[in-house]
């Protein structure tokens, strides 16, 4: 292990399992990611690509393995015997420092944009309301949603709701942000919107992992491309080579089945 | 009928504005009872959650008559009897015929709130909470601030039907003595022996209140609605 890589690392991934009853989610998983990064997830539904986010923050207690948020543990606690579960109050302080924009928006209904953006701010990270609004401000501003500030999710549409819902988990200045399949609940002509909001964030240098069947922004905007099957990676490969030279024929095949936009 | 009407109508007014009152005390304690046994029915640990499901099985098995009486002639008198001095003072505001149906109504009532907001809490997504926990808050944050604010709009109405149930249910404080609409009524009926005019005002009387807060109701639940088409 180099520091000097280290100290760069932003999330890492070793040896992580998951089980449903007795249905195996996740098995060895490893990955690491460093800061300013964008990694794209992809592979068939099913193989465990939401699961791997969802033990990110600890929304999923995973069963074996570590996962590091810079050099802190999620989750878990070591001690003599071997890893116990964390107390809520660690597990949220790290969860703070986690973005995560999910399938389905999820907004607050009863908040309005405003409200949705200066609710973490204000009620988890104790900013006051001058600081939360400023904030609340630059992220619209981010997504281009300034004139949505006092309007409530459900005059919005999808691709304006889920702006919304990155902006929301910007507002925490997160150190890293998951994105769930963000694209995958949107009528095709709002995808573009929500894809180009990340493109613009990846090129700021914001460090991303992104579940996605969007092949062509896998492509255009990942450093790297995580290939996954039934709970493990199979690829972990820069995105060129990903899809310049695939790696096993698997890949070549799930590549094939999706029509790739062409530049 | 008209002459009659016009002669008790201050009367049988005070009588709704005890009665109003009574409710809308009673509705406060159901509520709060309701809101504290949802929370711990749905959160709490196991004993918490077997003591809701008898407070819930028992009072809505005892007719608030039943439970009237106990409250009121049957409390009291018992810490007499045991001769417990702490407990004969905690017990001794019972013997306040208004309070005492307070408490019976409002821990009638609150087994059926318990039931509304339980169920208005498990109306809400459960991603909600997610949401709120990515953003790194804790369980209770998410409850205070994001689930129980969307339960209530969603309790709201039939919390509205359970405040309706609970007017026409301080009827029976008459038999305590609460001087409500029916209480008056009845002091009417006898001093007159008009049983039907009586009764018949104080039916009419029932029936616009009921009528005024169920528009009332209906006003707040569209203000104060989840969507803003």
């Amino acid at each position: 292990m180099e520091p000097h890589g280290d100290r760069f690392r932003v999330l890492r991934l070793i040896g992580v399992g998951k089980r449903f009853r007795d249905v195996p989610a996740l098995s060895n998983v490893n990955l690491a990611v460093s800061r300013g990064e964008t990694v794209a997830v992809v592979g068939p539904s099913g193989s465990g690509k939401t699961t791997l986010l969802r033990c990110i923050n600890f929304l999923i207690p995973y069963d074996t393995g570590r996962i590091f948020i810079g050099d802190q543990l999620v989750g878990y606690r070591e001690n003599r015997s071997g890893l116990v579960r964390d107390t809520e109050r660690n597990i949220n302080r790290i969860r703070k420092r986690i973005g995560m924009v999910f399938q389905r928006f999820n907004l607050f209904p009863h908040r309005t944009v405003l409200g949705n953006l200066v609710e973490g701010p204000l009620y988890v990270l104790k900013v006051g309301r001058e600081e939360a609004q400023r904030r609340a401000r630059a992220a619209l501003d981010v997504v281009g949603l300034t004139d949505k500030v006092g309007a409530y999710p459900d005059q919005l549409s999808g691709g304006q709701q889920q702006r919304v819902a990155i902006a929301r988990a910007l507002c925490m200045e997160p150190e890293i942000m998951l994105f769930d399949e963000v694209t995958s609940a949107l009528d095709p002509e709002l995808v573009g919107e929500v894809l180009g909001v990340m493109r613009r964030l990846a090129h700021q240098g914001m460090t991303m992992v992104v579940v996605t069947h969007e092949m062509g922004f896998a492509r255009d905007v990942a450093n790297r491309v995580v290939f996954m099957e039934s709970g493990t990676i199979i690829a972990d490969q820069p995105a060129r080579e990903f899809f310049g030279n695939p790696a096993t024929t698997r890949i070549e095949a799930f590549l094939s089945r999706l029509s790739l936009p062409r530049n | 009928m008209l002459e009659f009407a016009r002669a008790y109508l201050p009367l049988y007014a005070e009588g709704a504005v005890v009665g109003v009152g009574l409710a809308a005390l009673s509705m406060v304690l159901s509520i709060g009872l309701g809101l504290l046994a949802a929370l711990g029915r749905t959160s709490g640990a196991l004993l918490v959650r077997s003591i809701v499901s008898a407070y819930v099985a028992l009072f809505r098995g005892v007719p608030p008559l039943v439970l009237l009486y106990l409250v009121y002639f049957g409390l009291p008198s018992w810490a007499q009897q045991l001769g417990i001095r702490p407990l004969v003072a905690f017990l001794a505001p019972l013997n306040n015929r208004i309070l005492a149906a307070v408490v019976a109504f409002g821990f009638n009532s609150g087994a059926y709130s318990t039931e509304i907001i339980r169920s208005a809490i498990a109306a809400i997504p459960p991603e909600q909470m997610e949401a709120a926990q990515s953003l790194g808050m804790s369980y209770w944050l998410a409850m205070r601030r994001i689930i129980i604010p969307q339960s209530a709009r969603v309790a709201f109405p039939p919390l509205g039907n359970e405040f309706i149930a609970v007017i026409k249910g301080t009827s029976l404080a008459s038999v305590i003595g609460v001087t409500e609409l029916m209480r008056h009524a009845q002091l009417v009926a006898a001093a007159t022996f008009q049983n039907l005019a009586a009764y018949t005002l104080a039916a009419v009387f029932y029936v616009v209140l009921v009528i005024i807060l169920q528009s009332g109701v209906s006003l707040v639940e569209r203000r104060f609605a989840l969507t803003h088409k």
